[in-house]
C-alpha cells in the first residue's frame, strides 16, 4: 500500500486508493487462489470495462478464490514507486502483485502491450516467462488481443481464448486442486492448464519459420495437448454469471454508466471487423432477463443513464419490448437509456423517441465506407438512402448533430470512394434543408466526420490484405480534406501512424517480442495516449531490433500462408473467412445470419438465443 | 410539507482525503440514487438530484462534520435516511446524522481542526504579529495577512488543535498555516463546524 506523502504528491491520486463502494473484501485465510486482474492502462480506463467487471465478480463468486484490481499507474506515480521501493500492488489488499498466485492481463487493444511489462517490471516479476520460478506468480492473458497474442507470447505463461467467466473459474480449481493434493509445479501446471479447453500455454508450441520469415510450423511439445485451441463460449447467456454489484469508482471514469450486455455477437458480417468474427454465433439475453438485470444494477450503483451494449443494438429482435419495459420505470427516476451501435437501416421513429425521453444525445451512425460499390465489397450492406432516412428521423425529432464513421484504405479503395464520403456528408447537410418537417427553430445541422485508417485484423475476411503504406495514408487523409468544402462538416480523422504500429501488431509472430521488451527498455509506455505515442521511436526499435514492421503490416499475406493466429480455433473456419475474401473482390454482398446462414462454423460451439442452425 | 429539506452530516475520512469535491458530489448523487431516497430533482434541461454541500473540503484533509442539504419529495424518515444512506456507503464516509436544517450554511463562522505531525514542525511563524499566506487568485498571487483570523491554535499530547475562520470570505485552509510551520507529514482531520457566535453548526 502507498503513503499518504506519496499521494499528496502525485496527479490524480483517486486513482490509487481502492477501497470504493462495491468492491470485494476477503479474509485471506479462507483463499486459497488469489487473482490480481490488471488491465493495462489507467483506472479511469480500466474500470469502465464491461469484461473486466464480469471477470472480476465471477472469479469472486468462488468463496476459495479473491480477485482483486490494478492499473497502470501514471508515470509520476512510478517515479514515486521505483523512488521510495514501492513495488505495484492490488487495490483491494495493498498486498504486492509478487504475492499473488495469478496475474492477470485483460489484452483489450494492441497499443497496451507495453504498458504490461511496465506493470510487471513495477511488480518485480521477471518479464520473460522462462525466466520465471516457482515462487513467481502465473502471468494470464486474455481478452480480444488474446486471440492473436503471439506479439507478446515471450512475456505470458498462459492465454485464456474466448469467454472467461467459466474457463477462469475452472483453471483456478485446477491450480488449487494441484496445489491440494501436491501434484503442482509451475511445469506441470502450465502442462495440465494446456489439456483444458480454451488455454493456450505458448511455451508448450514450437514455432519455425520459413526463410522468407513467414511460419512454417506450429508443433505442440507434448502429445496430449490440442494441436489447435478451441476458444470458450458461454452457451446460455440468460443462464451466464452475471455480476449484480459494481465496484463504484469515486472519481470520474470514462464511463460511469450502467452497461446493460445484451448479446454477445453480431450476425452482419462486415467484413473488416473482427468483433464480429470472434464473438460468433451470436447469443442474445432475454428481455425479461434484462430488465430484471437493469433493475438490479440500478439499485446496487445508483448511475443515471444505462446504456445498452451490443455489436449492433437495432439487431436485437426484442429491442422494442425491452425499451418499453424499461422505460416503465427508468423514465420515472430520470434514468436516460443510451444505443451506442446503431444501424442507419434499422433505425426508427420509435426507437428515437425512446432514446431521446430524458436527455438528449447526438446521434452516431457508421456507413463505413462512401460508395455503394465498397459498402458491398466490406459487406456493410446499407445503402445511401438507409442514411438519408436516418437522418431525416434525427432532423424530426429535433436532433440536429450527427456523427459519421468512416474507414480509410478498404481494400479495393478508389479515389471516388474518398469523394463518395465528402458527398455523403454532404447529402446529409441538404437533406436537413430539404426537409420540410424538421423541427423549428432548431440548431443548424452539424455533420461531423470520423474517419479512421483501415487495419487487416486477424480471423476476418480481409486478414491477408496489405494495409495501405502509411504515406498512402496521409495523402488520402489530405486528399478527403480537400474535397469537404462545407463549414456544417467537420472532419476527423485517425492518426494514421497510430493504426499503423496497431496493424503491425495485429498480425504479429513471436519475433515482435524483441521490439516490445526493447521499447519498454527505452521506456515506452502508454502508446495509446497521444502524448506518449512516438511513431519514431519504434520504427527505430524495430530497425534497431532487425524487425521490418512493413512485413507484418504492409504485405499481402498469401492465401496458403500459416497465419500466426491459425493456432487458434474460433469456431469460424479460414475457408468461410476465404470464401467471403472472395465475395469481396466480386463486390457480393452476403446474407447476414438471420437471412441465410453462410456456414461460417461458429454453430458448431454451441450457443443458446441464436441465429445459427443447430450444428 | 413536501418537499422537505433534510440535512445529512457526514464524515470524509482516511482515504478519502483524496477525493476532490466534484468527485464528492457524484459519489453522492449514485448513493441518493441506489438508497432509494425521494430526492427533489433540479427542473430543467439535465435534471439532477438537488444537493447544496457546506464547507468545500481540500484535497488532503479529512472530516467528521461534512454537512449536504437535499429535499425529499415523499414522507421518509431520518432514521431511515440515515440507515439507507450508510448501507449506500462504505464506511470512510459514514453518515453521522440526518435532520431538519437549523442554521444555515451561510451562519457558518469558524471550524475547528486537529493536526497529528508525522515530522518536525514549528508552530512559531503563527504566533507573529503579521501571518502572511499567498493565495493564488484569478488575478495573479496575493499574499494575505490571516492573524485575525487564526482564533487560536494549541497543542496537547502531540497534537495541534487550531480555530480557524471558516466563513467564504475569510476562509484559512490549515494546510498553507501548516506549510508556514515547515511541517511537510502531517494528518488533518476538521472536527466541529461553528457559527459566527461560536454555536455548534447545525
Amino acid at each position: 500500500m502507498i503513503s499518504d506523502k506519496i499521494l499528496k504528491r502525485v496527479s490524480k491520486p483517486g486513482r490509487y486508493i481502492g477501497g470504493e463502494y462495491g468492491q470485494i473484501l476477503k479474509d485471506k485465510n479462507d483463499i486459497k487462489c488469489r487473482w490480481a486482474f490488471c488491465f493495462p492502462d489507467t483506472y479511469e480506463i480500466g474500470m469502465s470495462n464491461l469484461g473486466m467487471r464480469i471477470l472480476y465478480g465471477s472469479l469472486n463468486s468462488q468463496p476459495d478464490i479473491w480477485c482483486e484490481r490494478c492499473y497502470t499507474p501514471w508515470e509520476d506515480m512510478q517515479k514515486e514507486m521505483k523512488e521510495n521501493n514501492v513495488p505495484l500492488w492490488a487495490l483491494e489488499s495493498g498486498d504486492p502483485l509478487c504475492n499473488f498466485d495469478i496475474v492477470a492481463f485483460t489484452l483489450q487493444y494492441e497499443l497496451c502491450y507495453t504498458n504490461v511489462l511496465t506493470m510487471l517490471d513495477l511488480a518485480g516479476i521477471p518479464l520473460m516467462a522462462d525466466e520465471r520460478d516457482e515462487n513467481c506468480p502465473i502471468i494470464i492473458g486474455g481478452g480480444p488481443c488474446a486471440y492473436n497474442a503471439e506479439p507478446v507470447a515471450d512475456f505470458f505463461d498462459i492465454f485464456s481464448i474466448g469467454e472467461g467467466e467459466e474457463a477462469l473459474c475452472e483453471l483456478s480449481r485446477l491450480y488449487i486442486n494441484m496445489k491440494d493434493n501436491g501434484s503442482y509445479s509451475r511445469k506441470s501446471f502450465l502442462h495440465e492448464a494446456a489439456k483444458l479447453e480454451g488455454f493456450y500455454v505458448p511455451s508448450l508450441y514450437g514455432v519455425s519459420y520459413n526463410g522468407d520469415g513467414t511460419i512454417k510450423e506450429y508443433k505442440p511439445l507434448y502429445d496430449d495437448i490440442p494441436t489447435r485451441i478451441k476458444k470458450r463460449i458461454v452457451k446460455d447467456m440468460d443462464k451466464a454469471y452475471f455480476p449484480e454489484k459494481v465496484v463504484m469508482p469515486y472519481i470520474e471514469t470514462v464511463h460511469d454508466r450502467i452497461m446493460l450486455e445484451v448479446c454477445r455477437g453480431c450476425y452482419r458480417g462486415c467484413r473488416f471487423c473482427q468483433a464480429g468474427n470472434l464473438f460468433r454465433p451470436v447469443r442474445r439475453k432475454s428481455a425479461n432477463t434484462l430488465n430484471e438485470q437493469a433493475k438490479t444494477l440500478f439499485k446496487n450503483c445508483g448511475y443515471d443513464e444505462i446504456s445498452l451494449t451490443s455489436l449492433s443494438i437495432s439487431d436485437y429482435p426484442y429491442l422494442e419490448t425491452l425499451c418499453d419495459e424499461l422505460l416503465c420505470w427508468t423514465e420515472d427516476k430520470k434514468i436516460g437509456l443510451s444505443l451506442p451501435s446503431l444501424r442507419i437501416d434499422s433505425f426508427s421513429k420509435e426507437l428515437m423517441e425512446r432514446i431521446s425521453s430524458v436527455r438528449s444525445s447526438g446521434l452516431t451512425f457508421a456507413p463505413e465506407a462512401g460508395t455503394q460499390r465498397l459498402r458491398n465489397v466490406i459487406n456493410k450492406g446499407v445503402c445511401e438512402e438507409d442514411l438519408m432516412n436516418a437522418a431525416k428521423i434525427a432532423y424530426n425529432g429535433g436532433k440536429s448533430s450527427v456523427k459519421l464513421y468512416f474507414m480509410m484504405g478498404l481494400p479495393t479503395e478508389q479515389l471516388e470512394d474518398l469523394e463518395g464520403i465528402a458527398q455523403m456528408a454532404e447529402h446529409v447537410i441538404d437533406a436537413y434543408y430539404q426537409n420540410p418537417d424538421r423541427k423549428k427553430g432548431s440548431r443548424p445541422p452539424q455533420v461531423t466526420i470520423s474517419v479512421a485508417s483501415f487495419i487487416p485484423k486477424p480471423f476476418t475476411p480481409f486478414q491477408w490484405e496489405a494495409q495501405d503504406k502509411l504515406q498512402v495514408l496521409l495523402d488520402k487523409q489530405k486528399y478527403l480534406g480537400s474535397k469537404i468544402t462545407n463549414r456544417k462538416i467537420k472532419y476527423n480523422w485517425h492518426e494514421a501512424k497510430v493504426s499503423h504500429l496497431e496493424a503491425v501488431f495485429a498480425r504479429g509472430n513471436r519475433r515482435l517480442s524483441k521490439a516490445i521488451l526493447e521499447a519498454h527498455k527505452r521506456g515506452l509506455m502508454f502508446d495509446s495516449w497521444d502524448e506518449y505515442f512516438n511513431y519514431e521511436k519504434w520504427m527505430q526499435i524495430f530497425a534497431d531490433c532487425g524487425i521490418d514492421p512493413e512485413f507484418y503490416a504492409n504485405r499481402e499475406y498469401a492465401e496458403d500462408e500459416i497465419l500466426p493466429w491459425d493456432i487458434i480455433d474460433i469456431g469460424v473456419t479460414k475457408e468461410f473467412l476465404l470464401r467471403e475474401k472472395k465475395a469481396a473482390y466480386a463486390e457480393r454482398v452476403t446474407p447476414n445470419c438471420v437471412e441465410k446462414c453462410s456456414g461460417c462454423g461458429a454453430n458448431k460451439l454451441g450457443g443458446e438465443n441464436s441465429c445459427c442452425p443447430k450444428a | 410539507m413536501l418537499p422537505q429539506s433534510v440535512r445529512i452530516k457526514f464524515q470524509k475520512i482516511n482515504v478519502l482525503k483524496f477525493i476532490s469535491h466534484l468527485d464528492l458530489c457524484r459519489t453522492m448523487k449514485t448513493a441518493l440514487l441506489r438508497a432509494g431516497i425521494p430526492v427533489w430533482y433540479t427542473e430543467g434541461f439535465n435534471p439532477h438530484p438537488k444537493m447544496v454541500f457546506s464547507l468545500p473540503l481540500s484535497i488532503g484533509t479529512e472530516s467528521e462534520c461534512e454537512y449536504m442539504d437535499i429535499k425529499i419529495t415523499e414522507e421518509m424518515s431520518f432514521d431511515e435516511i440515515k440507515q439507507r444512506l450508510s448501507d449506500a456507503l462504505t464506511a470512510d464516509m459514514a453518515i453521522l446524522d440526518v435532520y431538519a436544517p437549523e442554521m444555515k450554511f451561510q451562519e457558518i463562522g469558524y471550524a475547528t481542526y486537529e493536526i497529528t505531525p508525522y515530522a518536525s514542525y514549528d508552530l512559531s511563524p503563527l504566533s507573529k504579529d503579521e501571518v502572511n499566506i499567498t493565495k493564488r487568485t484569478k488575478k495573479g498571487e496575493a499574499t494575505v495577512n490571516v492573524k485575525d483570523r487564526i482564533v487560536s491554535v494549541s497543542e496537547n499530547e502531540g497534537k495541534i488543535y487550531m480555530i480557524l475562520s471558516a466563513d467564504t470570505e475569510r476562509f484559512v485552509n490549515p494546510e498553507h498555516l501548516l506549510a508556514l510551520c515547515k511541517s511537510e507529514d502531517h494528518r488533518i482531520v476538521r472536527k466541529e463546524v461553528y457559527t459566527r457566535n461560536m454555536k455548534i453548526f447545525r
